[in-house]
């Protein structure tokens, strides 16, 4: 393990590293524009520069292996001169939009500036004007006067989507970062996260344009149930302390984006374009009434007339929904026993023009907790069950679920989130809450658990799942 | 393109394998000699000959301003606008040049004869102004020398 020194300070670097990294892994702090810990070093943007003690010059430590017993400066009057000069040269022909920019408050150029520069720009040359507004896929906008030219997104369709979907046309001060004119980076599954990684705002999110000014809007730990790889996300909404009153409430309790929790996801820092799309999924309309045999009652009324079904039924079965959180499973079990003959559905299945399944992040179960049901009740997802023949009473619990496939003359207790004609047709209709309304566990198709928060209330009307199970449970527990 | 293949195996053979991004250059460069400009059809051709991304082969024809995306004229008509070269008038001879054909620098007259272009350097300051037409340099032109040039050019 070489040992260096970072400002005089000894560093246990690894064998390998460049400066920039044992600088990180270490504490101390070099920023970089172009450099990204995923991607190959491009070595473009020049503001990551150190010196090396007893040398004249900089350079760039993101390119600069550990030797044993180096001497690096990351903050000497050189390093701060030729860092203030080059943000000089990357916001030369920057629009510097901050306040029409979506970017503005998770911007590395705009913190950068403020951290390395601060000074106006000392170019009395006009500035060179490019695209605005250009259609790079149906789901990006390219600013092009924003675009500082780092190329992580070239690199990211390169060696991690494979799309190979961008490039940087043209050259000089007319270089624009282009997709490739036959539409891939439509087709690129992974296409969003080239918008994480700007470090500028010159790749926006057609769904976030203009939809809120990242302060207002806070974080909350989630899992994204778009498959069983359950990647780490965050849900990002409207903070609490900045809730609208009169100005469109409806955002105060919708999902603003999702973007990937960091690296701390069993796969790293990207998920899939699906997985930005969760408010598709949580933001349909819900279902918020208990309804007996289609007409709506009384929480209490619908609950004993589903315990008078379970105390009456000889052979019951039920579909557990894999979009349960381990907690509700061990809830149901703890609940019902033996009671139930248990079933795991598959709740979702791939659909039309979703990719199935690929080599890198997306599978081809699109249900997030598959693992954590067989882990309960020790089935897997069986499709179509094999029912018992008698099979009386079925209970149902989440979407996905054919009523005409259920066995014939069983009387039907149906959970659900949201609206669906088949609520009504069940014998009994319980509402229940979404992912985002609750806390819970999943445990992903290689075993990781991972846990997500609630982000907003449920709705007036609807259910944890979980209190169903144990408002019931009196009734199993007398049901030898 | 595809008649061009069998030039280009030959081609591929000085590289090494793993290197077919590096025959995009002389693959695009021959396509344009032969066809005049490099059309979207060669691009796809060329996708599936050497395989390699789209993106690519648009970054090397945008990168060089040599080549075109579309047909240009018989003539091509490319004046120096560089210092020795304006230094001896090549900023007359583009002011006549515009004025006789009617058309500015990167159009084309609409009869399809003559396409007019100014560009860097040419490299050949020692005779400046240069007009280059197609493939030959006319060295040390004037307004006399480019009237009779353009009257021979059909």
């Amino acid at each position: 393990m070489p040992e260096i020194f970072i400002n005089g300070h000894p560093v246990q670097a690894e064998k390998g590293q460049t400066v920039l990294q044992a600088a990180l892994a270490n504490g101390f702090y070099i920023p970089y524009f172009c450099w990204h810990p995923a991607l190959s070093i491009a070595g473009n943007c020049r503001i990551c520069v150190v010196q090396v003690e007893g040398r004249s010059w900089c350079e760039i430590s993101c390119n600069l292996p550990v030797t044993d017993g180096m001497r690096v400066l990351t903050d000497s009057e050189l390093v701060r001169a030729q860092r203030k000069d080059t943000m000089q040269f990357i916001t030369l022909n920057h629009p510097v939009d901050c306040g029409i920019c979506d970017k503005a408050g998770e911007c590395t150029l705009q913190d950068y500036h403020y951290a390395y520069n601060g000074a106006p720009s000392i170019s009395r040359e006009p500035k060179v004007t490019a695209t605005k507004f250009h259609d790079l896929s149906d789901r990006i906008l390219l600013d092009n006067e924003r675009c500082i030219l780092c190329s992580r997104c070239v690199r990211f369709t390169r060696e991690v989507s494979k799309s190979s979907a961008l490039g940087i046309t043209r050259r000089g001060d007319e270089s624009l970062l282009r997709a490739s004119e036959d539409g891939v980076l439509d087709r690129d599954a992974y296409s969003d996260n080239v918008i994480d990684i700007c470090p500028v705002g010159a790749l926006l999110s057609k769904s976030f344009l203009y939809k809120a000014r990242v302060w207002y809007l806070k974080p909350t730990p989630s899992v994204c149930p778009g498959c069983a790889r359950g990647c780490a996300v965050d849900i990002w909404h409207r903070k609490p302390e900045w809730k609208l009153r009169a100005l469109d409430p409806q955002q105060n309790t919708s999902i603003a984006r999702v973007t990937p929790r960091g690296a701390q996801g069993p796969d790293g820092p990207w998920i899939c374009n699906k997985g930005r799309d969760l408010a598709r999924i949580f933001e349909r309309p819900r279902a918020t009434a208990p309804m007996v045999k289609g007409k709506p009652v009384e929480l209490a009324a619908a609950l004993a007339n589903v315990r008078s079904l379970i105390a009456a039924a000889r052979h019951p079965a039920a579909l557990v929904s894999g979009w349960g959180s381990n907690e509700e499973f061990a809830a149901f079990r703890a609940a019902f026993g033996d009671t139930f003959r248990v079933h795991v559905k598959h709740d979702h299945r791939p659909e039309p023009g979703e990719v199935v399944e690929d080599g890198f992040l997306i599978r081809a179960d699109k249900n997030p907790n598959v693992a954590g049901a067989r882990a309960v009740f020790g089935v897997g997802a069986d499709s179509p069950p094999a029912w018992h023949g008698d099979t009386d009473l079925v209970l149902v619990w989440g979407e996905g679920c054919n009523f005409a496939d259920l066995p014939r003359g069983a009387a039907v207790v149906f959970l659900n989130a949201y609206l669906a004609p088949e609520n009504g047709h069940a014998d009994v209709f319980l509402p229940i809450s979404i992912a985002t309304e609750r806390a819970g566990h999943y445990t992903n198709f290689e075993g990781t658990v991972q846990g997500f928060a609630a982000c907003f209330a449920k709705p007036q009307g609807a259910s944890d799942a979980q209190a169903l199970f144990e408002s019931l449970a009196t009734v199993a527990v007398a049901t030898p | 393109m595809k008649h061009l293949i069998p030039e280009f195996e030959k081609l591929k053979q000085r590289f090494p394998a793993g290197f077919e991004s590096s025959l995009v250059l002389p693959c695009v460069r021959r396509i344009q000699e032969d066809r005049g400009f490099v059309a979207d059809s060669d691009i796809d051709g060329l996708v599936e000959y050497l395989g390699v991304p789209r993106i690519q082969i648009e970054e090397v024809l945008s990168y060089y301003t040599q080549f075109r995306r579309k047909p240009i004229g018989r003539w091509h008509l490319q004046t120096c606008r560089n210092l020795s070269c304006s230094m001896c008038g090549a900023e007359r001879l583009m002011a006549h040049l515009k004025a006789r054909l009617g058309i500015a620098p990167g159009e084309t007259t609409a009869d399809g004869r003559f396409t007019f272009s100014t560009v860097e350097c040419l490299g050949s300051c020692g005779t400046a102004p240069v007009v280059m037409v197609n493939d030959t340099y006319h060295e040390s032109m004037s307004i006399e020398k480019l009237d009779a040039l353009i009257a021979k050019l059909d």
